[in-house]
């Protein structure tokens, strides 16, 4: 057990490949939630909700 | 195999959240991760007592302090470590079910998201009561680690990325750092266990060498514990060194840490672009492969860059910053458990043992010429004591 067979499946998706146009916009993503998280925390902070 | 998974998704592609796939075929993966994760720490918001941090507490109590310091915490134990060694154990054992896999690939999404949360965690103002010497011996001693690890890496033969993670985790005094790279360098998972796995049994040398060395000088217990956190770093590491020296330097070095630990994003900055620039400049070269893949600045990081600036005006003010952070220990727990089911033994026993001989080069290097600053700046009036 172990090796590729851990992180690729029968289709050939390897979850550990990161390339190209999909790295992208897995990057887009993680920034937007980011942003999204840290302005809401911030921002209902400022505002006196905790 | 690779290269055809993206051509499909390239076909398939919508918009930038077609990378985050359809939820049923996401859902397993992420409740893998998730559960790995909640069995790993005590994350915030969840009551479950039966975790891996738990049993690391209790055995820690069974064993007793070494050095006032809890053994599992000389071993880095932490919320990343925890699940990426659940997660690993479980990968080896069981194997990955191929449904797990759309969602474990989320890790590509939460590693920019965890390293962009961790920006308001970073206040430089926070070290501003050392004074000004102590911070520049750590800034400059985190900056000369790093180079001097990036040109020995050419002499030891390490490949540039299992050498950029190293870099990362031996200048920042925090193997984290080596994680918060492989996106950046894009690191194997194998190089970045291996680098980690390097940094801390290094550790573990350096946290018995720099008490024994700096007993032959007469070091005063303040630059005793500053020593510890600067050339032993790792947290509990430095602990555990510094109260080898003397109770003294001990509650110094839980003083002088701050100093580390708030410019810890201009070293793994410092390393990236020094490795993107190299990569620029010489396209076609086979031997350069650390940041391959990434053709631009990429957008996120100079997001962290902005938010690192803001979280050094104070915008983020307590308890939002702990709210962030807290978002930060669940993030990097699921990615953790992602990149542990990833890895094989076999994926970091490839790597090899280079990395960790170039690891306690420059480490010992570090030592050296960190103690010979230190006793220099005492003798020339600029340490006072």
């Amino acid at each position: 057990m172990g090796g590729k067979s851990q992180r690729v499946d029968d289709q050939g998706f390897d979850y550990m490949a990161n390339s190209g146009r999909e790295a992208k916009d897995r990057d887009m993503c993680g920034m937007l939630l980011a942003i999204i998280i840290m302005a809401f925390l911030t921002l209902s902070q400022y505002l006196g909700w905790y | 195999m690779a290269a055809s998974a993206t051509t499909n998704y390239d076909l398939t592609r919508k918009s930038f959240l077609s990378s985050l796939y359809s939820f049923r075929a996401v859902l397993p993966g992420l409740l893998a991760m998730l559960y790995i994760a909640v069995f790993s720490n005590n994350l915030p918001g969840v009551p479950n007592p039966f975790t891996l941090e738990n049993l690391f507490y209790w055995l820690d109590g069974v064993i007793g302090p070494l050095n006032h310091q809890p053994f599992f915490q000389i071993l880095n134990s932490n919320f990343v470590w925890n699940p990426l060694l659940l997660g690993f154990i479980i990968g080896n054992l069981l194997g990955v079910p191929d449904c797990w896999k759309r969602g474990l690939s989320t890790i590509h999404v939460l590693m920019p998201l965890g390293i962009l949360m961790l920006a308001p965690h970073f206040i430089v103002g926070h070290a501003f009561k050392l004074g000004f010497r102590p911070i520049a011996l750590c800034a400059g001693f985190m900056f000369l680690t790093a180079t001097a690890t990036l040109l020995l890496a050419r002499l030891f033969k390490v490949d540039d990325r299992h050498a950029s993670i190293i870099a990362g985790g031996l200048s920042t005094g925090d193997p984290h750092a080596g994680i918060i790279l492989m996106p950046l360098i894009k690191a194997k998972g194998g190089q970045v266990l291996n680098a980690s796995i390097g940094v801390i049994g290094f550790g573990i040398i350096a946290m018995l060498l720099l008490p024994w060395m700096a007993g032959f000088l007469d070091l005063p217990q303040k630059y005793l514990g500053l020593a510890s956190v600067i050339g032993v770093g790792n947290g509990h590491q430095a602990l555990y060194a510094a109260y080898e020296s003397g109770y003294e330097a001990g509650r110094y070095a839980l003083w002088f840490d701050i100093g580390r630990h708030v410019i810890m994003p201009a070293g793994f900055l410092y390393i990236f672009i020094a490795m993107f620039i190299r990569k620029l400049r010489r396209p076609d070269d086979p031997d350069v492969q650390a940041t391959r893949g990434i053709d631009k600045f990429p957008l996120w990081l100079g997001v962290f860059i902005f938010a690192w600036i803001l979280a050094c005006l104070h915008l983020f003010r307590e308890p939002a910053q702990h709210a962030v952070f807290n978002m930060v220990k669940w993030d990097f727990s699921l990615a953790a458990a992602a990149l542990g089911l990833s890895l094989s033994f076999r994926d970091i026993a490839a790597v090899g043992v280079r990395g960790f001989v170039l690891t306690i080069a420059t480490g010992v290097l570090r030592i050296v010429l960190l103690l010979a600053a230190i006793i220099v700046c005492i003798k020339a009036g600029l340490l006072p004591i």
